[in-house]
């Protein structure tokens, strides 16, 4: 079975195409191009739907040249349906809905945090795990459990990515920052103490932003290692309080953030301590892609049809937790 | 002494003192926290707890017996509760006990006390009294919205953990909060739960 994958809730414009032979996957292309804002800004949702727009055609193009195949060898199309920016997440269910209605296809509307889990898990071949979803979007520990992913964990405000971006843009660097304020993070050892704000197995960010924010004068390479070192640490616990509490002996982390080297040596850290099985999706898949959405469909595909044109949503706020999985 | 458990942030031993049985919780360092970070957070921890241990035990909450606490090596040692944790007891049983458990933290918040940590493993059932364990999160306070944090952790557990029987556990939690902290304060209470709920990622937005 070959399917299509269309993914556009944020930055990033991707169609993958993938095939499924019994459990086993294959991407045969996944092509992305990056919406980048200016340095110190955010995303503007109307310039990233521009930048989709005017890329998705020739993004649709190469996937297929990739992968070797033609519209026509399609069985299947999905699109991320949320959550996300809504100019964006429109962009890519128009394209979906446009293949779809011309070649006669079946479409699926897919979740696209659930694409990142059941991504991760494909390409890691982790069973049962305690998953931490790393991303701009999300921040939370989950496991699987009676048809639904079941949150275990999560941010009471804003999310890891969107921390680490909120701060690096402050001081000027441009979105995803995640990468640059690493970089910096390395260069100093001087730990600076900020709110530690760990609520159970929840976590909350915002204050660690702005207390961050106040100790930038003073050395910007400090600033991004206490800010790593205190956020990662929350993250951690938390971790190993849904380990210890779920039993889990697996932990998958997904998601952009999951990239970085420091938090994911400390969760490995965590592993250790509890006897668990560690896994990373690669990082060319961990942040966000037209594969997550394309393998998902393709798995609901085992036990759905594809939904009509009139069904094919697009919603921004769409929590993972709400979805039944029944393949 | 024989490791019991080996927690998310302190491993438990059984050891003695005074020639009887006692538990002995420590706080070890941990590698991947920095090191100034993490000294602060287990002495604040070990403070916290064995205070609130006790000042919640004279509210006529059962609590284990603080006996020894070492602050400069973090341990804490104290009264063993050799039961069960509600988590690992038959559904109909949790599902019975939910409003005892709502009861006793409708006990702490109304004086002043949140616990910080409210999991199903936090509570012990033991000769047919519920014991609550583990205050190293908690905190002194008299204000509504931490109150409802606490709320909404449990909740978030249950919803998770107990999935097939949230319903009646939370039910049955709240009718013992209630009967406690009075209907007023419940009202507000569980409107900031609400609250807060709708303030997470990607919530339906009422």
């Amino acid at each position: 079975m070959i399917g299509l994958g269309v993914e556009s809730t944020a930055h990033t414009f991707s169609c993958a195409i993938l095939e499924k032979k019994g459990k086993q996957g294959k991407i045969l292309s996944d092509v992305r191009k990056i919406y980048r804002p200016p340095e110190g800004e955010g995303i503007h949702p109307r310039e990233a739907s521009r930048h989709h727009v005017e890329n998705s055609a020739t993004v649709l193009s190469e996937c297929l040249q990739e992968a070797g195949v033609t519209i026509k060898d399609l069985d299947i199309i999905s699109y991320a349906a949320g959550p996300g920016l809504g100019p964006c997440l429109r962009v890519g269910a128009v394209v979906a809905r446009s293949l779809s209605s011309y070649y006669n296809i079946p479409i699926y509307p897919v979740n696209h945090a659930i694409g990142h889990i059941e991504l991760g898990k494909l390409l890691t071949g982790a069973k049962n795990p305690l998953v931490l979803l790393v991303s701009g979007g999300h921040t939370m520990l989950l496991a699987f459990l009676n048809k639904q992913w079941r949150v275990f964990g999560e941010t009471l405000d804003i999310t890891l990515g969107q921390l680490l971006d909120q701060f690096g843009r402050s001081i000027g660097f441009a979105s995803p920052c995640g990468k640059n304020i690493e970089d910096l993070a390395s260069s100093s050892s001087n730990y600076v103490l900020l709110p530690y704000s760990v609520k159970g197995n929840d976590v909350s960010f915002s204050g660690l932003l702005s207390a961050t924010k106040s100790i930038i004068p003073k050395s910007k390479a400090d600033a991004c290692f206490s800010l790593q070192e205190t956020a990662f640490a929350m993250i951690s616990e938390v971790v190993e309080r849904a380990l210890s509490f779920t039993r889990k002996k697996e932990l998958l982390i997904v998601g952009g953030v999951a990239a970085n080297k420091r938090l994911s040596e400390m969760l490995h850290d965590v592993c250790k301590r509890h006897g668990c099985k560690f896994f990373v999706a690669p990082q060319k898949y961990a942040g966000d892609c037209g594969s997550q959405i394309c393998w998902t469909g393709l798995l609901e595909s085992q036990v759905k049809n594809g939904v009509s044109l009139d069904e094919t949503f697009v919603t921004q706020s769409w929590r993972l937790d709400s979805v039944k999985v029944d393949y | 002494m024989k490791l019991l458990k080996k927690g998310a942030e302190a491993d438990i031993y059984l050891t003695q003192w005074n020639g009887s049985r006692a538990i002995l919780k420590i706080r070890k360092a941990k590698r991947y926290r920095n090191p100034i970070l993490d000294t602060k957070i287990r002495k604040q921890r070990t403070i916290k707890e064995s205070q609130a241990i006790s000042e919640v035990k004279s509210y006529g909450i059962p609590t284990p017996l603080v006996y020894y606490a070492n602050l400069k090596k973090s341990f804490i040692i104290m009264q063993e509760i050799p039961g069960k944790p509600i988590h690992d007891l038959p559904n109909s049983k949790i599902i019975e006990l939910s409003k005892e458990i709502g009861k006793l933290v409708g006990m702490m918040h109304k004086n002043g006390i949140m616990h910080g940590d409210l999991t199903t493993s936090n509570f012990i059932l033991y000769k047919n009294k519920v014991y609550v364990i583990d205050f190293g999160l908690s905190q002194k306070t008299i204000k509504s919205e931490d109150h409802a944090v606490d709320l909404r952790l449990i909740k978030e557990i249950l919803n998770s953990a107990h999935a097939e029987i949230m319903k009646s556990t939370w039910k049955n939690f709240l009718l013992g909060y209630k009967s406690v902290v009075g209907s007023s304060n419940y009202a507000k209470i569980t409107h900031l739960v609400s609250v807060i709920e709708s303030r997470g990622r990607y919530a339906a937005v009422v």
